[in-house]
């Protein structure tokens, strides 16, 4: 599957060239908010009132690629939670009126579907749709879709594959419940050194087109696999086996993009994997740019993308060991432990 | 291309609590849809609910789970139709453990099933719930596939009311591509104040059971439950008894509107036309067609345009939802077993309380049980956010 334009929405100024040339920014609090383009050109003014973050987000960033590739197929979006903002709003209302008469937006808004209906009605797309809504799972299962989808396509054909994440304050509390996210303040550019529980709170919208077709591409997404529930060895086994089965040697790959999000718990399974590697090999961490949420491998895709294609070299914000234009990067990413990925990308024409 | 099987299947709604007793209650034209019993809410008076006859308690006893505080509604009816599934199946502890055994589930509602609780603990009212790691759409699948260490692909879809139809479409698409063996596909929702009050704004629940396909119809009614189905290669069902095989499946999305259907069925023409090119069929082979037929004014009107738009003779169709009511995420995965159940047994049953049918188009829904040789049928779902799917599925001698 070739990846053939990509846009993203994120904490950082992607959007425009900002980001990728060397600038980012470093937040002091643990909740990092999309840098939100200009929507005014993009969705009509009575549509945007009424749109949740998600949605909104998602949008503006896919939009403009549907409107400027060849016409898509169908559109593949992974969310774990789609419109939260929206959800308890809905909910808040369903309790502090006592179920009385509620207005339908906030439920409309808040199915998880919502983006990519949205998106087909926006741009008059009656192909293949689908939501994948599996958690911190949720892209890859939606890049497998795409996948599985391309393979069985006879002629040139491309789709929108993407995914989207909304902070709100609920899904914050929520998570904070749960232990996910570190009670004391700390930067981003301080979270990957950091010996502390849990993580900081980020956001995002990233959407790709992929193709069949190879011409143009920017890369070529290789193969991906998930792990549930593994010990330690099922991780050494099953990347050795993932590497085996598409002709891979661990020499092979150029860069490791890593997961780490500063969670001292879990951190450790980065070291794992770093362990089944030549002590050289070249790393580095996204997630000191975009913070911790469900579907951020779509961003660490994002970002594979930008390397392969000779970016970020000299980029102040870069934590790793990172030197050299990579043709071949496996993306690891895991969440407490319990749920693993490994997303292999190319450049389109590697040696 | 591998051929598809279904090799086991488990359902639990308002009407039974096994496919046994779902076969029975088509037979005997039992309704689901009543006055609720376990739900609490202020329409659990004024409204009717094809609810599960079950507490939560009950459900979890039945499956022993009630030490387990965290374990939701959506969960527990999941847990029940997944066991009936892979038992039916015969598919052993091992073989779940196998990479080449995947699971695919869905849901609308989720993890979000008690609004209450959610709302406390979204808004930091007190000590945490003990569903504060649960309210997650993926919830039920990741406990389930803890509880049976599935290990191939694990995903959960959510395209509202074609959910589970779109999961049975992944999971078939895993095998065709030979990325598994076997592959257990569904759904599963549990009725909540969220959905309740989600349908109750946009003015489409109806006060009385439903009436899909009658002219005077007045809304849907919801229900909940969970129904999953065992899909297998040809070489991993080997000579186990098939049930039947799954031959064609299509997906579109109308996009029209967030949450109604086009006047001219876009969407619902799409789905299943595609569905029928990929079976290799004309329409008329098509011997019975299970319809969303929701109960709603546009779902049905929509639908039966869309029907008599693909079909120049327009074959025996009715919903199902007038038994269950519209069991959202599960209603993909419950109708495709309910019309298998119909394939089987040669059996159309009526699509009840449809009294006065549509007038704008000549045809009608089945209005009493017919016995007639079927070979192949199809089932549609259509859900908010214009997602469209139909499967067709036929008949293993």
């Amino acid at each position: 599957m070739y990846l053939k334009d990509l846009s993203s929405v994120s904490p950082q100024v992607t959007y425009t060239e900002e980001f990728i040339n060397g600038d980012y920014i470093i937040y002091s609090k643990n909740i990092l908010s999309v840098i939100e383009p200009s929507y005014s050109e993009i969705i009509p003014a009575s549509l945007l009132r009424r749109m949740g973050k998600a949605v909104r987000m998602g949008i503006g960033a896919a939009l403009p690629l549907i409107e400027r590739n060849e016409k898509i197929n169908g559109i593949v979006m992974g969310t774990a939670n789609g419109g939260l903002e929206n959800c308890i709003n809905f909910l808040n209302q369903i309790i502090e009126y006592d179920e009385g008469v509620l207005t339908p937006t906030h439920f409309v808004q808040s199915t998880p579907n919502a983006l990519a209906g949205q998106l087909a009605l926006m741009s008059k797309n009656t192909g293949y749709n689908v939501t994948h809504v599996n958690g911190p799972l949720a892209f890859e299962n939606a890049i497998l879709d795409a996948m599985m989808f391309l393979e069985g396509a006879s002629n040139k054909t491309s789709l929108l594959l993407g995914a989207v994440e909304e902070i709100s304050n609920y899904n914050y509390n929520i998570d904070l419940i749960a232990g996910r996210y570190k009670l004391e303040n700390i930067a981003n550019n301080d979270l990957i050194t950091s010996q502390t529980n849990g993580s900081i709170c980020g956001e995002g919208a990233t959407m790709f087109i992929v193709s069949n077709d190879a011409n143009d591409a920017l890369a070529k997404i290789i193969n991906l696999k998930q792990i549930n529930f593994p010990n330690q060895i099922d991780l050494e086994q099953l990347l050795n086996q993932f590497l085996i089965e598409n002709d891979l040697i661990p020499d092979d790959i150029d860069l490791l993009i890593l997961g780490n999000n500063g969670d001292v718990q879990f951190d450790s399974w980065y070291v794992l994997l770093r362990s089944c590697f030549p002590a050289n090999m070249e790393y580095v961490y996204y997630k000191n740019f975009v913070g911790e949420f469900r579907t951020n491998s779509a961003f660490a895709l994002f970002f594979a993308t930008q390397l392969l294609n000779g970016r970020f070299h000299n980029h102040k914000g870069i934590q790793g060991n990172f030197r050299n234009t990579p043709k071949t990067i496996l993306i690891y990413n895991q969440f407490e432990g319990i749920h693993h990925s490994f997303i292999l990308v190319q450049s389109p024409e590697p040696e | 291309m591998q051929k598809i099987f279904i090799t086991g299947m488990g359902a639990i709604s308002s009407i039974g609590s096994t496919v046994d007793e779902h076969l029975n209650a088509l037979r005997s034209g039992k309704c689901g849809i009543q006055k609720a019993r376990f739900f609490k809410s202020r329409y659990a008076e004024d409204l009717v609910f094809g609810e599960v006859p079950f507490s939560d308690y009950q459900l979890k006893e039945f499956n022993n789970l009630t030490s387990q505080k965290e374990i939701t509604r959506t969960t527990v009816l999941a847990l029940n139709a997944f066991k009936e599934a892979i038992h039916n199946a015969g598919i052993s502890a091992e073989l779940l453990k196998s990479d080449r055994t995947a699971f695919i589930s869905s849901s609308t509602v989720g993890g979000m099933c008690y609004t209450d609780e959610l709302y406390s603990d979204a808004n930091l009212k007190g000590e945490p719930s003990n569903y504060a790691r649960s309210y997650e759409g993926s919830d039920h699948t990741w406990r389930i596939t803890k509880m049976f260490n599935i290990g191939g692909v694990v995903d959960t879809i959510n395209t509202a009311c074609s959910s589970s139809a779109n999961a049975i479409y992944m999971g078939a698409r895993l095998i065709q591509t030979g990325r598994a063996d076997r592959v257990i596909v569904g759904g599963a929702d549990s009725i909540a104040k969220y959905t309740v009050n989600g349908f109750n704004s946009l003015m489409i629940l109806s006060e009385k059971a439903c009436k899909p396909f009658d002219e005077h119809r007045s809304g849907l009614s919801l229900g909940e439950g969970a129904a999953y189905l065992v899909l297998e290669s040809e070489d991993a069902a080997g000579k186990k008894h098939k049930i039947a095989e799954l031959n064609g499946f299509g997906n579109s999305n109308d996009a029209f509107h967030p949450s109604t259907i086009s006047e001219n069925a876009i969407g619902p023409i799409l789905s299943m036309n595609l569905a029928l090119q990929m079976t290799g069929i004309k329409p008329d082979l098509i011997d019975y067609v299970n319809a969303h037929g929701t109960g709603t004014m546009n779902n049905d009107l929509t639908e039966t345009r869309a029907i008599n738009t693909i079909f120049k003779k327009v074959p025996p169709y009715n919903s199902t939802k007038s038994y269950t009511g519209h069991t959202l995420a599960a209603a993909g995965s419950l109708e495709a077993i309910l019309s298998i159940l119909s394939l089987n047994n040669n059996e159309l049953y009526p699509s009840l309380r449809c009294e006065s049918p549509i007038k704008a188009h000549q045809s009608r829904p089945i209005f009493e049980f017919v016995r007639k040789e079927l070979n192949y049928v199809m089932s549609n779902s259509f859900g908010f956010g214009g997602n469209c799917t139909s499967l067709i599925f036929s008949k293993c001698i």
